[in-house]
Parts: C-alpha cells; structure tokens; sequence
C-alpha cells in the first residue's frame, strides 16, 4: 500500500500504540468478547470490522473504560485501569456513533469542549485553549460555521464537529466508532480522508469500527475482523478481506477485487 | 249529686272550658313574646315550659314531643348556652371543641367532620349543631333525629334569640330569659361606663398571625361599632366576606389605636410578640400598651360569654 | 479542503475579533440582568399598601446606607412610614429577590444535570418532603420557634432535604446513578411524601388554612432575621452552582463522552444536586412553594445568553431575583391590602409563558 510508505507525509512521534491483551466483556450473562488480543502500532489506522453483534462498539468502550472488562488495555506501555480520568482523556479521544449534541449551545463551544481534560474542571478557557480550538476548526473547514449553533450543521458538518472536538483534546490515539454510519458516499469519503490525512499528519493512530468493508479496505493499514467473540483474523485488508473469509464470518457472498488502495468489495447475489 | 245527666255535663264542660281558655290566656301573655314561634299546648311540666314545643332554627321547624334528656351539642356556642340556661343536666354528649364549661359531657365526636352514626350512638333525643357539614342535618332527618341548627349569630339579637330557642326546646324558658337580661345589663353597663372621647379610635382585631380580621359586618365587627369604634378592616377591598386578610404593611399604615388579639391559644400570640412585629413599634396601639389580649373561644363564640367580652374591651378602653 | 457548499475558501484565521465580541456579550447579558434587578428592586420598595413617595423612598434608602460611613442626610421618611419601608418592604423584597435567585440558579443546574428543559427545583423530591414537614408540624407542634428560628421554616427545610436524600438514596442504591434512575426515584419519593401530606392534611382539617396558606407561597411575613437565616445557606449554594457551570457543559454531551472527556459524570450530578437542594430547601423554608421560577426563567436565560451553563447560570440567578421581586409586588398590589399567594401569582405569569414558548419553538419547526 503506497500511502504508508509516503515520504513526503510529515513523520511525528506522536502516537502511541494501544496493545488490548485478554480483554473479554460481557452484558450480563452473555459474553460478547472472549480473550481479545489486538495491537495497533503508533501512528497505524486499525480498523474493526464485524458481522453485527460481534462487539466492535464493546471492544472500543472497553479500551474507552466506560464498559466493565477483563483484560489488559496499554497505550505505550502503561496499563489504563489504574489510569487517572482525565489522564487517560488526554490520551484517548472518542468520537462516538451517535454524538449527543447539546442544544443552543454554538460549533465553538462545543469543540472546545475537547480541551476540558487539559484544564481545570471550574476554571475558565486560557488563551492557549482558545487558540488550539480555532487552530483544529480551521483544519476541519468549521472556521465559518463557528458562531453557529450546532443543531443547525448539515449532518457532515457535525461529524467534523465531533472530530473537531476529539482532535481538541490533542490526543495520541483516536477512537472512532462507525465514523461514517450517517453520511452519504461523497461525505463518508470526505470524513475519512480527512482522517487519514490529519492522521499523517499528527502522527495519531486511529482505531476505529468501519462497517463498510470497502471504505475499510482502502483507508485502514490493517483490518481486525471480530467474530465469534474474538479476532478471527487480523492484519492488512488484503489478507484480511477474502472470499472465504467473508463467507465464513458474514455469510455472505461476495468478490474481492484489488484496486489502487486497497481490496474492494462487491457483494454479488447467487445465481438462479 | 244526680241531676239529668246532660245539663251537668254542659254546664261542667262549659266551666272546665272556660277554665281552659282563661289558662290558654294566661300562658299566652305570659310567654316572652320572642320571635321564634313556640305554640305551647298541653300540660306544662316544669316551670313556665310546655310540650310538645315546636322551635324553628336555620334547618327548619321541629317539634319535640316532650322535654328532652338526651341532647347531644355539636356547636361549641350551643353548649354554652345550653348549660347557662340550666339544661345542662340534660345534656348527654357534647363534640370536642366543646371545651366550656369544664362540666360538659366532652367527646371525641367531630364538629367539622360530623358523623350521623357517632352522633346516633348516644341516642339522642335533640341535636343541635350549627354548621350542616357533610349532609348531617338530612342524614340525622333520616333517622328521624330532632336536630335544631342553630348558626352563628350575625347580631346580639341573633345570639339572644338563640337562647331563647334553646329554653323553650330544652323547658328552661325563664331561665333562658333571665340570661338574656343579664346579657342585655352588663353589656349596656360596660358600654355606658366607656368615656365618650374612646369613639372614633381605630381598632385592628386579629384572628391570626396572617393578618386575617373581621369587618364591621360581622358579630365581633357589630360590638366594636356599639362602642363607636373605627374598625381598619373596613377599608380593605375583600371586605366582602367580613372577614378579609390584611397585611402587616397595611396594619401599620392604619396606626390603630386598639389592637384585639383573638389568636392567642391557636398561635401564640401576645402583646409582647406583636410589639416585636416588625415595623408594630409605630403603632399607636403597641406604643400606649393598648393591645387586648383575649380568649379565642370567648372572642369567636356567640354565647352568654359575650357579656365576658364586651366587659374586657370595655375595660381595655377606659385605660 | 472542500466545504460542503463545494467552495473552496482561503483558510482564514479566526483568532481575533470573535472572542472579543463574545466577551463583550457576556458583559451586557450580565450587567443587563443585574440593573435588571436593581430597578426592580427599587419598584419593590415603592410600592406597597402605604403610599410612599418614591424620593421620599430614595432619600431613606440612601439615608441608612451612607449612615453605615458614618453620614447622616438626617432627611426622608420617619416614624411608621420609615419602618414600613425598612423594616417590612426592604426584607421583604430582598428575600423576594434571594428566593426567586437560588430557586431559578437550582432550575438551570437541575435542566443541565438531567439534560431536560422541563426539570424544576422541586423534582427530587424538595417540594414534597418540604409540604409534609411544615404539614407536619402545623398540625402537630404546639411551639411556634425554636429559640430564633421559626418551627415551621425549619421543618420544611430540614423536610426538603430529607426528600433529596431520599430520592437520591433510592437512585443509588441500584448502583450508578443515571439520570433516568434518579428522576424515577424523585417521582416515587415524592408521591409518597405528598400522599402522607395529604393524609395528615385530611386529619386535621382546622389547620387547612394555615397549610395552603403556606403551600401556595408567601413572603408576607419577611423579616430581617429570615434573610439573615437563609443568606449563608443560599450563598453557598449559588456559589457552588455558579463555579459548576462549565461542568454542566461537559455533561451536556452525555455520560459517556463526558467520560471520555475526563470528568466523572455521577460525581458532579451528586455535587450539582446537593448545592441546588440546599439552595431550594432554603428558598422553601421561608417562602413556602413557589412554582414556575425554576422552570421559566433558565428558558428566559437561555434565550438570552444561548445554551452554555457558564453563562446561563449566572445569568438565571440575575433574572430570578428579578423576576421573583416583579412577582411579589404583583402579589401585594393587584388586591391591596389582601395579598395574592406568591405561588399562584408565578403560575399566571409562568403557565402562559411556558404556552408562548412551546408555541414559538413549534412554530420555527
């Protein structure tokens, strides 16, 4: 894949790689992960993928620390349970499914709501706050819509929004589940590049669930598939994104074909 | 000694008629002429009373058949009179606000909660009560109760001829009128003995600590205009009801020159306290040490105990 | 990088003027609602049953405050007119306009802590547990104070409290405290305390005047000594809330985001709670119920200011002091020297308020 290898993409050390060892998760007596190991390398793009029900929002609300689990989380090293809150918000950024937007409250307040793990609770905005808040809107193109109210975005402009928000937080590692549920073709790759480019460029790794398998296939470096409760296979879309494999693990039909960035995934129907 | 039996017959049923008559006379001109209708009728029994007696109160007229032994009282007011009147001997339960005189039959039975059952437990042969709370005038007709509702008196007049009532259903009609009389004397007296400069002072009568009063237009209101006095209750705009709810800004403003607590069991309240109202310390009655406090019982009962209070605020009003 | 209106814009810079702008916003939202507030103060003390003229009023007032320097105009108002007004109104309307700020702050926190525009003060509980204690001992108890402090405002106080303590007890105690869990657990201890209210109401039937006399709110017996009481309480209080307000931002995206934002959601609820029932249980011990103020006025402000609880909360505290002061002189005008129920007064003007509201957001949909 050419866009890892890219030598004119800035190279920063930012990022942290995030090691999930053991993690198994349960919702009451039914276990939805069993032993779940998974690395991602800093800077990488991991991307969950999954029939439904295999857990890939469990899998990224347990590495958030919002779900009970079993099992080990580190991000460089350093094992998260005993993480302090807002010390593991400065680590981790989290931008969900369905965000809950607040009402009457503008674009600008709401992204500055990311800096919240790097100040005091009561304390007001500093200067240094402000600054990274309009520095983050004028990389998404929300510089505009800042005085806005946020209930007023088009559905692709809150999405920049919650990413704006994340990106506020200045963390290493971005979580995103299912970045592009709500958004049309044009602006899921429209997110999506945007991702992966502010991702070269802070050097932040990204692990996200893709429910598309193609948009999968052409943005992630690697591809984890959950079935089962576990990983059943992990590593570049190529290798993970087979015939087989998606007959096994979706029951579904369908025919791989390799394009510039990445496999693509046609679903065809079976034949009378 | 035998004579045609027919024209002694005649002639003694002409005397005994005669004799009859002269009787009917007698008792008719000798009753207090009072304006309730009390036809007597029948042998009299004990002195100057005569059953069966018909009275009339706010429910109507009722008959009694004879004099009677079992009378319950739901109206505190009734009790009072019932015993000053001498009937008291006579009354067999009384309800538990009924708290004068210490001699009454007190129960628990409920005046603002009345229950026609409780009430027919004591068998009663008359009840009287003075508000028909809870349907208990038809519920007591019903079982076929003789019940006497006497309501609160708006007048004197009202209270005197409620007594007379009581003496002639319960057969203590004399009595009855000599309580009036002495009524009638000591208030007169406690009146004249007020110097004349005392009318036009302003009064504030208080019937709770929320600045609750009663206008010229009730019973209290009617004593307080026998001395002349100004009553601040009259200028509020609700007086409607008789008996609106001021305010303290509004007492104050007023400057009464009299002030008459009628709340002091059910909330404690004294001369003492109310000088410690805020801003009462300009009023002329709190600076002259003219604030009268007084029973609430004998302040809102209607019964031989107004004499009690007209005596005290006629005393407060000499100085 | 391409807009989704398809242009492509220079990237511009916008560090500048915006929060200038803002700031200057915030300044006239504040000092709008705080003279606001002044002037009604000052209609407060100019009207009343006893006419008083209004310079005669304003030489007094000053009167006094400078006499605290030591200067003496040595002119204004004397004898009973001066005590009406110092010590009957000023009490009175200072006490209007603490009661109306704590109740409307506590509104604003509670809509912020359960996201919902509809919570009030009195939703876990605070009202009930208040109604059953003043009940309580209205019909019970035969003391009027507990050396300087009344029985019935300590009652309701302590009543208050022990509504939200129950409330929040039950909520809890299932493990986690969601907003959904709490509300439920508001509604069920209210009810209850509202039925044994009842109940003892229905017992003692004499004492009904005295009950809704002080159910319906009512600050007709405002004295010094109760702003004295309830000033530390409701310091305190609004303090705490006015400090939480960019908390309650956080929590605006939801418990988990607000987790993943580093803040720990149950703990602040537990802490925007507490200072709001401290808040409301001392604007109950001394005005009885008065309704609608926590409901409406975080609407006014929110329109005002917009939707951040930094601002919405300071800007709540301003206007329902205002507005409670406005009301109360309502109160004591429209029937003087009678005075209308505070609490009925608040629910004419609040329930056709709340009607225009839902209207006009209707209407914009």
């Amino acid at each position: 894949m050419s866009r890892q290898a890219d030598p004119t993409a800035p190279r920063s050390t930012r990022g942290a790689r995030v090691e999930v060892v053991g993690l198994s998760a349960a919702y009451g007596r039914t276990r939805v992960l069993d032993n779940v190991r998974l690395t991602v390398e800093p800077g990488g793009w991991l991307a969950v993928i999954g029939p439904n029900g295999s857990g890939k929002s469990t899998l990224l609300r347990s590495i958030l620390g919002f779900q009970a689990h079993n099992g080990l989380v580190r991000v460089d090293g350093v094992d998260t349970t005993g993480m302090p809150r807002r010390e593991r918000a400065r680590e981790l950024a989290y931008a969900p499914q369905r965000p809950v937007l607040p009402e009457a409250v503008s674009t600008r307040d709401y992204v500055a709501l990311g800096r919240t793990p790097h100040r005091a609770l009561l304390a007001p905005p500093r200067p240094v706050d402000r600054q990274v808040v309009e520095d983050v809107m004028d990389r998404l193109g929300l510089a505009e819509l800042a005085d806005r109210l946020l209930r007023t975005l088009s559905g692709g402009e809150q999405q920049r929004a919650v990413l704006a928000r994340a990106l506020a937080q200045q963390p290493r590692v971005l979580l995103l589940d299912e970045p592009t549920a709500a958004l049309d073709l044009g602006h899921a790759q429209q997110v999506l590049e945007l991702i992966d480019r502010l991702r070269r460029q802070d050097g932040l790794t990204v692990l996200s669930s893709l429910h598309d398998l193609t948009l999968a296939g052409q943005y992630a470096d690697r591809l984890a598939l959950l079935s089962g409760g576990g990983v059943a296979v992990e590593g570049p879309p190529s290798t993970v994104l087979t015939a087989a494999a998606l007959q096994t693990h979706y029951g579904a039909r369908a025919e791989i074909v390799a394009a510039a960035n990445g496999p693509v995934v046609l679903p065809v129907r079976a034949p009378e | 000694m035998f004579r045609s039996p027919r024209r002694p017959r005649r002639s003694t049923a002409a005397l005994t008629a005669l004799l009859l008559a002269l009787l009917l006379a007698l008792t008719a001109c000798g009753s207090s002429g009072s304006s309730n209708s009390a036809a007597a009728s029948g042998s009299p029994t004990a002195a100057g009373a005569h059953f069966p007696v018909t009275v009339s109160g706010a429910n109507g007229k009722v008959t009694l058949p004879g004099e009677p032994k079992s009378i319950v009282s739901m109206s505190a007011t009734a009790t009072e009179m019932l015993f000053a009147i001498g009937a008291g001997s006579q009354v067999k339960a009384v309800d538990s606000t009924s708290n004068y005189p210490t001699t009454a039959p007190i129960t628990k039975l409920s005046a603002f909660t009345p229950n026609a059952e409780a009430i027919v437990a004591y068998k009663p042969d008359l009840v009287v009560l003075s508000d028909d709370l809870n349907g208990i005038v038809k519920s007591l007709a019903a079982l076929k109760v003789p019940t006497l509702q006497l309501t609160a008196a708006k007048t004197l007049d009202d209270s005197y001829s409620q007594l007379e009532t009581l003496g002639d259903a319960t057969g203590h009609p004399d009595k009855a009128g000599a309580v009036v009389s002495d009524m009638q004397t000591r208030i007169k007296k406690a009146v004249a003995s007020v110097p004349a400069t005392v009318k036009g002072e302003r009064v504030y009568h208080e019937l709770d600590q929320t600045y609750y009063s009663a206008t010229s237009s009730t019973f209290i209101g009617g004593i307080y205009k026998m001395f002349g006095l100004d009553n601040i209750a009259d200028g509020a705009p609700k007086a409607g009801s008789g008996y609106p709810q001021l305010s303290a800004e509004y007492v104050v403003g007023q400057k009464p020159d009299l002030i008459v607590l009628a709340d002091t069991v059910c909330c404690q309240q004294t001369a003492a306290i109310v000088a410690k109202r805020p801003a009462f310390d300009t009023v002329p009655a709190v600076k002259d040490h003219h604030v009268l406090e007084l029973n609430d019982d004998v302040a809102s009962r209607w019964g031989p105990r107004v004499a009690d209070l007209v005596e005290s605020i006629a005393q407060e009003l000499r100085g | 990088m391409t807009t989704t209106a398809g242009h492509r814009r220079a990237d511009r810079s916008s560090a500048g003027p915006p929060p200038a702008r803002r700031r200057r916003r915030t300044v006239l939202a504040l000092g709008g609602t705080a003279l606001a507030l002044l002037l009604a103060l000052l209609a407060g003390v100019a009207v009343g049953a006893v006419p008083l003229a209004p310079g005669a009023v304003v030489t007094t007032l000053l009167d006094r405050a400078l006499g605290v320097v030591g200067i003496h105009l040595h002119a204004g108002l004397v004898g009973s007119d001066a005590a009406v007004l110092l010590q009957l109104r000023l009490p009175r309307v200072l006490l209007a306009a603490l009661v109306g700020a704590g109740l409307a702050i506590s509104g604003a926190a509670y809509q912020g802590v359960f996201r919902n525009p509809l919570a009030d003060p009195y939703l876990l509980g605070a009202a009930a547990g208040a109604g059953l204690g003043a009940t309580l001992v209205i019909a019970y108890s035969p003391a009027q104070s507990i050396g300087p402090v009344g029985i019935v405002p300590l009652a309701a106080f302590v009543g208050a409290l022990v509504g939200v303590g129950a409330a929040l007890a039950l909520g809890t105690a299932t493990g986690g405290s969601s907003s959904a869990t709490l509300l439920l657990a508001g509604v069920a201890v209210a009810s209850f305390l509202a039925a044994g209210q009842t109940l003892v109401q229905q017992q003692h039937s004499e004492d009904l005047r005295a009950v809704y006399g002080w159910l319906l709110g009512q600050l007709g017996r405002a004295q010094w000594s109760d702003v004295l009481l309830v000033l530390p309480y409701l310091g305190v209080a609004c303090l705490v809330l006015l400090l939480c307000g960019r908390a309650l931002d956080v929590l605006a995206v939801g418990d988990d985001e607000a987790r993943s934002l580093g803040v720990h959601p149950g703990r602040l609820r537990l802490i925007v709670i507490l200072a709001a029932s401290l808040a409301t249980a001392s604007a109950v011990a001394v005005s009885g119920l008065i309704g609608f103020v926590g409901l409406i006025v975080p609407h006014i402000a929110r329109r005002l200011v917009g939707g951040s609880h930094a601002l919405v909360l300071p800007v709540s505290l301003l206007t329902g002091g205002a507005f409670l002061v406005l009301a109360d002189m309502v109160a004591r005008v429209v029937l003087a020297p009678a005075e209308l129920p505070l609490g009925v007064v608040t629910a004419f003007i609040g329930a056709p308020f709340f009607a225009g509201l839902l209207w006009m957001g209707a209407r914009r949909r």
